[in-house]
Order: C-alpha cells, then structure tokens, then sequence
C-alpha cells in the first residue's frame, strides 16, 4: 500500500484523541516553562500548576506572552534548561532594541526537523526528490528548519542559499532539481533571469514542486508562480517563535495549510478584546507550543493575521486548517468602522488585469470624515487613451473594494511608475488622519 | 488614415512637463494640444504632432502611459462661422465624436478640425457619403 502520511499515527488523530494528547502535552509544558525564570514568576503570581489543565479550553485562562516579554527577558529568561543542554539558537535580526532569540535542545530540534519532514511530505515531496533549498542560511530559520526537515524526510537537499540566481539556474539543471524552496517574490526575479538566459523553466528544469512562504502573499501570486515554472506551489507558514518552518503546510488540494495541532494549541482571537472568534472568522493567531522543552511559550500572539477554514479535508488529515496569512495585526487599520488589511485590497487589485500590484493605501480626514485613499497604477500596455473606459475601471475597483472590506474606497488611478516599488515589506499604508486611528463605534459604510 | 497620440497624465506639479520634455528631446514638434480634465485627479493630454509614431515610440520608452489612437482631419475655412459651417456639415452626416483639435494654416488661410470618434470606419464612410474631404496624413501632421 502507498504511503499517504508521513506519521499516520498522529495526523488523522479523532478529534477527542486529539484533544487527549493536546490537554496531556499542555500539562507537560507548563511543568517544563515553570522551570524557566519568566514563568516561574509568572505562574506563582497567577496560581498556575502543572496538571491544571483537563480539558484544553481551559487553555484561556492561562496568561498571554507576547513578542515584547521576549525581549524584555532576553536572552535566557525563558530558559528551562542549563546552557550545555542548549544545542542551537535561532534569532531574529532586530536592528533596534534586542533580538527575538529561541533556543533548541536535541529533543528541540528532532521534533521541528520531524515537523518539517511531515510537512514536505504532505506536500507530495518524497525521498526521491531533489531538493534546492534558496533561502539564506545562518540565524534566519528558513534555511537550517528545510535543511534537517529535506534530510529527515530523505530527499536529496542541495543547501544552495539565498541569492545569485545564475547559479541557483545551474544547479537546478546539473542535478536534476524536482523541488524547491524560496520566497514568492524572489521566484519572480529567478523567473526573469531564466528568461534573460533564454531558457525556460517549464522545459529546461525537472521543477514539478515549489515551497512558498515566508512573506505574505495571495493566491494569485502563487497562480502566477505556478504558471511561470509549471509546477505545483505549496504554501509554507512557521514563525521563529514557533520554531520556523513546518508550522503549518499545504497538502495536495491546496485549500488552506493544516496546522499540526499536535505539536501547537491554536486558537485565533480578536486582537482589540483578545476574545476568541468562531472558526471561519479573521483574527490574531496565538500558539503554544505542546512539544518544546528548552523554550515552551503559552499562548503566544503571533501577530498574524488569519482563521480557521471550517470542515474537513479531503486529504484525512484531522488537523484544522488556517487561511493564508492576511496581513499582521500591526497592519490591520479601522476606517469608517470596519476592519482592513492591506492584504485584502491587494488581493482585489491582483485579480484585474488592467492595474499593476502596487498600490498605496493613504488615510486622510476629508471635511471631517475619514477616507481611505487608495491609489493604483493603470499598466501601460492597458492604457488606450478612452477616458470612459479609465472612469470605468474607477468604478470597477470601488466597487470589488467596497465589497471586500466593506468601507468605500477612493479609487485614484495614477502614472506606471510613480509609487514606490515593494521590496519585500513595504510601506503600504499611510496614516495622515487628523486623529491618527480613529475607532468609532459606526456601523460599516 | 492619420492618429493622434494620447497621454494619461496625473494632475500634479511637473507631471506634464515629463511628457513635454521627452517629446523635446526627440525633436517632436506639437502642432496642437487639448486635455480632458476629470475629478479623479487625472486626465488625457491629446497631441497632434509632426510624427506621432516616434512620438509614441519615445513615450512609451520611458514608462509613460501612451496610445495612439485613429482621427479623422477635416478642412475648413479659417474665417469667422468656418467652424460652424463644418460641425454642421458632420452633424448632417450623422458623425458623434469625443474630442476635438483644431489648428489653422496660415498659409493657405484653411483650418483643420481633428475629430476622434467611436466608430472610425463608419464615420469615414457617412462624411464620404456626404461629400466632406478628409485630410491626408501629411497635411494633418503639417509635414506639407
Ligand atoms: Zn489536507
């Protein structure tokens, strides 16, 4: 018989066994993170023990961490072991302020890299892949998580690194690369080199699988990438907090990345009141981790913007799915009443062909009223010189707008070439409101 | 048949002296120019030159957004009622447009009227029908 999972043993768990192993691990947690100085502290202030925990909603009433109580204790306040248990460190490159830092034992590391491994292998990658991992190695995640998760799995890994993409071209065709990992945005420039070479990646490489992720992005983006090199792409999510990669992945039908909940506790809240939302609706993720002992964090805000996609998969695995990531909570902006994220708009931009994917999003108070600003580029190739037909596409992209986030926008169409192009994260909204962020109770407009 | 070249231009400060530049580098020579201002904060900028290809051409290189699009030129007297002499006449033939240039030639004391209209084909076929001569290019552009 085939092999359909990498560890069926736990990803098609019954919902109630699940929850057994979810409550069983959390118990456990709490006893390895009272070990570490930061919830030591925490947990006799609050009245929390180990064994607390029989069934796993009672998992809110345990305290909240957050990014900024990393750094307040860094670098060892979450530490629950001694230092020469300590095998590697990861940490993020925070230029002001001091850095997000986690830390992995052996036991660490084995559980991501089997993570990982699961996570390719839902995939559809294989032992007799070719693996090209191009991501930048070092203290970022992304490389050393695919590394031990290619190796575990048993695909061939070609560690090749971020960057040169000459080389990443030619290594694809020396050694037969089947699958890869890297950034949506720099697959984009890859595709330009192969084109500028004059080769094709659809006939010139074996690519059959992409693994995306890393940076927020839309469908239709991996619609592109996925015409462009002729493969499949996989959306990857994970975050350093939560180890890195291998946090939640896409299977065979695409729709939403199982997030392994035997490893996390997930639960997505509204981040205004930090009250938990239904499944189906959008909210912050928080995670804990169930099977971490250097450095276990409890029902930590990730900042990330998602839900749960309600039902079951067709692929068997019982592990819930989360939607792509919208956007960061930081990100999220209230405008005539309504919750928007940047991600929305661009993904109603995306879908009409006549307008380019940058966009600028300014907040401005207009006779005392807010209004959202959104200014488009009208590509040359579209442009005809009909003014009928630009007041039309004005109208058009109000209304698909309008009719995401709810809030009428101020569609202005603007020159090719005048805002700024994005380099990864770029600035997308611009708050000159006279009342910076206002959050008045009116219903949506 | 001859074309006028037209330009998506932004309402902000220097936006059109971009346009006007590059067409001054390329020694492109205006014979004459209108602009359809709307509220959204843009507008078309529409351009009769001497040589609307190259115009086109250099344009569109430096990333503006630029079309070329099908006029039709017609002659009139450059005289008190020339104009309403001729809009009558294109009335009567049942020709609709959307925007309009006009220049005169001093030299021969004539007028043009450039007309750019839905439906190029039909247009030209109702104006033949009621007799009213259509410019060659040339002359359009006032390369004779
Ligand atoms: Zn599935």
């Amino acid at each position: 018989m085939r092999k359909e999972f990498w560890q069926e043993d736990f990803e098609v768990l019954g919902k109630n066994d699940l929850k057994k192993l979810q409550v069983e691990r959390l118990n456990a947690t709490i006893e390895h993170a009272a070990r570490s100085p930061y919830y030591k502290t925490l947990f006799q202030q609050k009245n929390i023990h180990k064994g607390d925990i029989k069934d796993i909603a009672q998992i809110r009433d345990l305290p909240f961490t957050t990014k900024q109580d990393l750094r307040e204790n860094f670098p060892y306040g979450f530490l629950t072991l001694p230092k020469k248990e300590i095998i590697r460190l990861h940490s993020s490159s925070g230029t002001t302020g001091n850095p997000t830092v986690i830390f992995h034992n052996r036991h660490d590391l084995n559980s991501w890299a089997n993570l990982m491994a699961r996570s390719l292998f839902c995939a559809g990658i294989r032992d007799t892949d070719v693996f090209q991992n191009i991501c930048g190695y070092g203290l970022f995640t992304g490389g050393l998580g695919f590394q031990y998760g290619i190796e575990t799995l048993g695909a061939l890994s070609i560690p090749a690194g971020a960057g040169n993409s000459l080389r990443q071209i030619k290594l694809m065709q020396d050694y037969g690369t089947t699958a890869a990992h890297a950034i949506p945005s720099y697959l984009g420039r890859l595709y330009e080199v192969f084109q500028s070479a004059g080769l094709d990646p659809k006939k010139d490489t074996k690519l059959k699988t992409l693994v995306i992720g890393a940076e927020p992005h839309t469908d239709e983006q991996r619609k592109r990438i996925e015409e462009m090199f002729g493969v499949r792409a996989f959306n990857s999510f994970g975050l350093s907090e939560m180890n890195g990669p291998g946090v939640a992945f896409e299977c065979e039908y695409q729709n939403g990345l199982h997030i392994w909940e035997d490893a996390y506790v997930v639960e997505i809240v509204n981040p205004d009141t930090l009250e938990p939302v239904p499944d189906g609706e959008y909210g912050e993720l928080v995670m804990t981790t169930l099977d971490r002992q250097s450095m276990p964090l409890i029902r930590y805000r990730t900042r990330d913007i998602t839900r749960i996609i309600p039902g079951k998969c067709e692929c068997g695995r019982t592990h819930r799915r989360i939607d792509r990531i919208t956007g960061r909570s930081d990100d999220m902006f209230i405008i005539k009443g309504c919750n928007v994220f940047p991600m929305q708009i661009e993904g109603v931009l995306m879908k009409i062909p006549e307008v380019g994917s940058d966009y600028l999003i300014t907040l401005v108070t207009l006779n005392g009223t807010d209004e959202m600003v959104v200014e488009v580029e009208v590509k040359k190739e579209w442009f005809k010189g009909d003014i009928r037909r630009l007041d039309n596409l004005t109208k058009m992209i109000t209304a698909q707008i309008r009719d995401e986030v709810l809030a009428k926008p101020i569609v202005k169409l603007v020159e090719p070439g005048y805002i700024p192009k994005s380099e990864g994260k770029a600035v997308r909204v611009v708050d000159n409101r006279v009342n910076g962020v206002t959050k008045e109770n009116i219903s949506c407009s | 048949m001859a074309y006028e070249v037209s330009i998506f231009l932004e309402n902000k400060i220097g936006h059109f002296e971009r346009i006007t530049n590059v067409l001054k580098e390329t020694k492109i020579n205006i014979r004459s120019m209108a602009i359809n201002d709307t509220v959204n904060g843009w507008g078309i900028l529409n351009l009769l030159v001497d040589d609307p290809d190259k115009a086109y051409e250099a344009l569109s290189e430096k990333g503006i957004s630029v079309a070329l699009r099908k006029v039709i030129a017609l002659e009139m007297k450059d005289e008190a009622g020339g104009l309403d002499d001729l809009l009558l006449q294109v009335a009567q033939a049942d020709v609709n447009f959307n925007n309009a240039l006009g220049r005169t030639i001093q030299e021969t004391q004539t007028a043009i009227l450039v007309l750019n209209v839905d439906d190029y084909e039909e247009s030209i076929a109702k104006l033949n029908a009621k007799g009213i001569k259509i410019l060659e290019d040339q002359k359009v552009y006032g390369n004779q």
